[in-house]
């Protein structure tokens, strides 16, 4: 970890959130509306059929899903939406290498959406006073250690992107393909624990959702899922980073 | 000193660079001069590890590049014209994410992007993102970041692409002082001689990928040819070219290409065409078409190949 990359990446959104603080603003108060829409939408129907427990569940997987975007966004955005020409070779000139520019980055970006969101959520609790029982702190503490996969996930795209181009088609259709991602239940282990973030979304559901006891075999498999597809990611990545490198595509964006 | 030795670079079965060695020390401003496609955008991405070659060594103060990124910290680098900065900053704040990227912050940096973004008469432009400005100012912005954090080494592809003579004129004040009081070594690539002559102690050219040339800027010119004769004969029979040859005096290459029939005269001197041309008067020799005109760089170059091979 290097925290002046770290403090680099925090500091390049600042900017780019004040340079567009009206896309950044308008962005915040859609999520809120979608928020407040949720509890007021939601609440009519869930009060009727005194069941408090369905918004909760449908106020957790949009966060999870939400949050699944972010991460999986926060490494795609730098190799896929936002090319540039020749700004990717100056990030190539990292000391520390590209790729660990990109988890700082993605770190930066996931730290700020857990902050984002968190706030946002409070204040439509707030707004309309309706406090759902969701444990924030610790549904983010195990996001992030769930997100790792995702990031590895995105890396692999980014080394495909790198070398064969045009693969942002793929980026619509995995939106979706999160939804589902989101909904798959990886615990105990299963065939779906060895798809990226699902066990981690499935221990906070457990967790925080449905406040079962805590069990420590399945941290480990949210950890080594985040492990396998984050070491997986780094070594395709890094083989395509080779590969353009060979081809001379870096500069061709 | 950044030491590359022995460069050579392969697609496919094509060489974009073959065994290409030169040294560049600090404080020195070394130009690297070639036609379209003859390997200098390659040589820079090679030194930046943008490309992986394929034979070779780059060592930076003896230490070889090729293990480890750390180097980069003391290289910076304009590459590929303009536009290899971030659009939606500003860019003094390019500068600032630039310079902390290689690992360098503080009051220091602050002070020096402050004192560049004036030189460089980008002042009027602090609060337009890099995105609104002119083609010539995002060069500039560019520039601005690579030398933000004072590297050891500065490459640039292409620097004066785009920009005005005004400005080109602040960028050789610039790029001097880089070189004489910090001490900076610069590599340029450039098709503008003249650039290259005010600011350059060395030359290095390349041609296909081989290295044709390396020394100093008044030596290439003097191996070069300055102008170029054409003639366009109207009748193929009188073409005396064999008696034509003697009235050129010193240096000249003369090449004809039957298909058109024009003959290419290549000289050092504007008088060397004054004998020829009143040879061909009294002779009344009569011609279809006669041009003389300075040779562009490019075409010095090609000149010069074809001596080289000689
Ligand atoms: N990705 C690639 N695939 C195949 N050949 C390539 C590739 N990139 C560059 N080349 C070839 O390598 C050679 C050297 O190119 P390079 O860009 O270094 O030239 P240059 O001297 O910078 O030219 P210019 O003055 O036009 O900028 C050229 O023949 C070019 O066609
Ligand atoms: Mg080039």
């Amino acid at each position: 970890m290097h925290l002046h990359l770290l403090f680099n990446e925090l500091k390049l959104q600042y900017y780019e959130m004040r340079q567009y603080w009206f896309e950044t603003v308008s962005g915040l108060i859609l999520i809120l509306l979608m928020f407040v829409g949720l509890f007021y939408g939601i609440k009519g129907f869930v009060v009727e059929q005194g069941d408090n427990q369905s918004l909760d569940g449908l106020v957790f997987g949009f966060i999870m899903w939400s949050f699944a975007s972010a991460a999986y966004g926060s490494v795609t955005k730098t190799l896929i939406e936002d090319n540039q020409k020749g700004y990717l070779e100056q990030l190539f000139l990292c000391p520390q290498g590209f790729v660990s520019l990109v988890l700082h980055r993605s770190l930066a970006d996931n730290l700020t959406s857990v902050f984002m969101v968190t706030i946002i959520a409070y204040i439509a609790m707030a707004a309309t006073n309706n406090w759902l029982d969701i444990n924030f702190p610790i549904m983010y503490g195990i996001l992030l250690l769930a997100a790792p996969s995702l990031v590895g996930f995105g890396l692999i795209m980014c080394g495909l992107a790198l070398v064969f181009k045009r693969v942002e088609t793929i980026g619509a259709f995995l939106t979706l393909g999160l939804m589902g991602l989101v909904a798959l239940d990886g615990l105990p282990f299963n065939l779906f624990s060895l798809l990226p973030f699902v066990p981690g979304v499935s221990l906070a559901r457990e967790v925080v959702l449905e406040q079962s006891p805590f069990i420590w075999s399945h941290l480990v498999i949210v950890l080594a899922n985040s492990a396998i597809y984050l070491g997986l990611g780094i070594v395709t990545f890094t083989f395509f980073e080779r590969k353009a490198k060979k081809l001379n595509l870096i500069g061709q964006y | 000193m950044l030491s590359i030795s022995g460069l050579s670079k392969c697609y496919k079965d094509k060489h974009a660079l073959e065994n290409v060695s030169f040294d560049l020390d600090r404080g020195e401003i070394v130009a690297l001069l070639g036609a379209n496609g003859s390997g200098k955008t390659t040589t820079v991405q090679s030194i930046c590890k943008l490309i992986e070659y394929d034979e070779g060594t780059i060592t930076l103060d003896g230490e070889p590049t090729h293990s480890s990124n750390a180097y980069l910290q003391k290289v910076g680098a304009v590459l590929g014209g303009s536009r290899n900065i971030n659009w939606r900053l500003t860019a003094k704040q390019n500068a600032d994410y630039f310079a902390r990227l290689r690992g360098f912050s503080g009051t220091k940096i602050h002070q020096n992007i402050n004192e560049l973004h004036s030189a460089l008469g980008l002042d009027e432009h602090s609060k337009k993102e890099v995105m609104k400005l002119s083609t010539g100012n995002k060069q500039k912005a560019a520039l601005l970041c690579a030398l933000s954090y004072t590297p050891d080494f500065v490459l640039l592809d292409e620097p004066t692409l785009g920009l005005d003579f005004q400005t080109v004129d602040d960028l050789q004040t610039i790029i001097k002082q880089c070189a004489n009081k910090q001490n900076q070594g610069l590599l340029i690539t450039s098709h503008d001689l003249a650039f290259i002559e005010n600011i350059c102690s060395r030359v290095i050219v390349l041609h296909q990928g081989k290295l044709l040339f390396k020394g100093d800027v008044s030596a290439l010119k003097s191996k070069m040819y300055k102008y170029r004769l054409s003639l366009q004969l109207n009748d193929r029979q009188q073409f005396p070219l064999a008696s034509m040859q003697s009235l050129w005096d010193g240096r000249f290459a003369i090449t004809e290409n039957p298909e058109t029939q024009i003959v290419d005269v290549h000289f050092e001197t504007s008088e060397q065409s004054l004998k020829f041309i009143h040879h061909i008067h009294e002779q009344k020799i009569s011609i279809a078409e006669l041009k003389i005109a300075p040779l562009s760089v490019d075409e010095a170059y090609q000149a010069l190949v074809k001596s080289e091979k000689q």
